[in-house]
């Protein structure tokens, strides 16, 4: 008969497992802090790896652009063909501007943008950073006494900074043109009608607001990214649980993020 | 005296991996770290050169200390002149030493040192593993470096490119004076390149001395590493 003890019951494994994903969790959090300080740190006394920032910023843009403009611009595509015929059959015809360019700038330019820079920027990161770190090439620039942070993690964290506010402001000037396309060819709307419109939605405080979001979104998703690709354990497998892990948390992170913009500056 | 450990202790979990081990290494002296596979011999190498935290012993250094890899780790997002300069770009101490073209003469001096002049703009996939490590050796000596430690360097490679492997190793000895280690369980590595051996197993000192009095296999421990017997004292996990 098979010997009973604490150890071999459901209830105990559910708790241990669950003890095991808390403490992950706990861990990662307190690692993103940490790394975040460290980053800080580094761009402040401007101990910088200018060559390598340089790169990771063209890698940035490039790769990401027409992701984002496909998406955002898609999104505004969209959302103007279903409501553009019935706001105007309704005479609101001079409110569809307004609708896609605050839809546009305060929410689906930077959010979209947000998770197609994970998709493509975010997941890129994580497992490069991941696979040197199992094939021992982080330890090699620790042996040669290079700071990996400074190297690795300040470079494309900066990237993200810098490249995702552009990035957003050429992906939602796209999604208001298609916006605008796509409302005349549904509804006949005049593209003047329409442009009149999105300037009289927009504010300069909810341009502004969608900069520091970008800003803030490309230092969460680059940092996530690198935290968890630098925390890999193992080789393939320890690849590809980084590269999920940093996608999730990225994507939560931004999440966060936007719940927080959105109580503070439109609440 | 370029190395000295003394009742190193390291614990994994509440597994002993480096259990109260201590030996000596000169300048211009290479100890051959033996023993056959999850003995510790990397371990050993990691708590030098300050991958990993030791739990327990002391461990004394005197200068730079360079590795290389058992797999080369070289930066793959890097071509092989970059790899090579990579500390003197961007290492604190180090990076607004050179000029570029000062650089560039360094990492021209080093190739050829092992025998891989014009490789330079080549990237690490694009070289075969034997050429890999050579520029791995490179890297490693680009600071000058008082201590060098070499992670099973003749592991995957045929057997004309472990003979070329060993023969760096011993001339960047002589170069360099360099106090070496070589993590190994090839016996062409072993008789070739060590002035003294220590061999672990289960973490612990098992064998001390030159590689004739291993070859004169005088102990069971010995006996079995050179013959490559699975009875003796040293038990391997069976499959």
């Amino acid at each position: 008969m098979r010997e009973f003890t604490l150890k071999s019951t459901i209830t105990y494994k559910v708790y241990r497992q669950l003890l095991i994903i808390l403490e992950d969790f706990l861990s990662t959090i307190g690692d993103i802090v940490i790394y975040a300080g460290k980053v800080i740190s580094f761009i402040f006394k401007r101990e910088l790896a200018w060559k390598e920032i340089i790169y990771q910023c063209a890698r940035f843009g490039v790769s990401s652009l027409p992701i984002t403009l496909s998406i955002v611009g898609m999104s505004s595509v969209i959302v103007a063909m279903q409501v553009a015929g019935e706001m105007v059959k309704q005479g609101a015809g001079n409110f569809v501007g307004m609708l896609v360019a605050i839809l546009v700038v305060r929410e689906a330019g930077i959010i979209m943008s947000g998770f197609a820079i994970i998709s493509m920027i975010g997941s890129s990161i994580a497992s490069e950073i991941a696979t040197m770190r199992v094939t021992e090439q982080i330890d090699a620039i620790r042996v040669l006494k290079v700071d990996p942070i400074r190297y690795l993690f300040v470079p494309r964290v900066l990237s993200g900074i810098l490249m995702m506010p552009p990035v957003l402001v050429v992906s939602s000037l796209v999604g208001i043109v298609g916006g605008g396309i796509a409302s005349h060819l549904a509804s006949g709307l005049s593209y003047r009608a329409f442009f009149e419109s999105v300037w009289s939605g927009l504010f300069i405080k909810d341009m502004n607001v969608a900069l520091l979001k970008a800003v803030v979104f490309g230092f969460t998703i680059a940092l996530i990214s690198c935290v968890c690709g630098y925390n890999a354990k193992g080789g393939a497998k320890g690849v590809g649980e980084a590269t999920t892990k940093a996608v999730v948390w990225s994507f939560v992170g931004i999440v966060l993020w936007d719940l927080l913009f959105s109580i503070i500056f439109f609440f | 005296m370029s190395i000295e450990v003394k009742n190193l202790i390291k614990r994994f979990d509440e597994k002993t991996v480096i259990d109260n081990i201590s030996f000596k290494v000169d300048s211009g002296e290479i100890l051959a770290i033996v023993g056959f596979s999850g003995s510790g011999k990397s371990t050993v190498l990691k708590l030098i050169c300050g991958l990993i935290e030791k739990d327990g012993g002391e461990i004394t250094t005197s200068g730079d200390i360079a590795m290389v890899f058992q797999y080369s780790a070289l930066i793959d997002s890097l071509n092989v002149a970059d790899n090579i300069s990579f500390a003197l770009r961007e290492r604190k101490d180090l990076r607004k030493k050179y000029t570029e073209a000062q650089i560039r003469q360094i990492v021209r001096e080093k190739l050829a040192l092992v025998g891989l002049s014009g490789v330079e703009n080549k990237f690490p996939s694009e070289l075969s593993g034997g050429m890999q490590k050579r520029v791995s050796f490179a890297r490693a000596i680009v600071t000058s470096p008082n201590i060098i430690l070499y992670d099973e360097p003749t592991a995957g490679l045929d057997p004309v490119s472990s003979t070329l492997i060993e023969d760096y190793i011993v001339r960047l000895k002589e170069e360099t004076h360099a106090a070496s280690i070589v993590v190994t369980h090839q016996m062409s590595t072993i008789m070739r390149t060590a002035d003294k051996i220590i061999m672990l197993y289960n973490g612990k000192v098992v064998f001390t001395g030159t590689p004739q009095d291993l070859m004169r296999q005088d102990t069971p421990y010995t006996k079995q590493f050179v013959t490559a017997s699975l009875d003796g004292p040293m038990k391997m996990l069976q499959g």
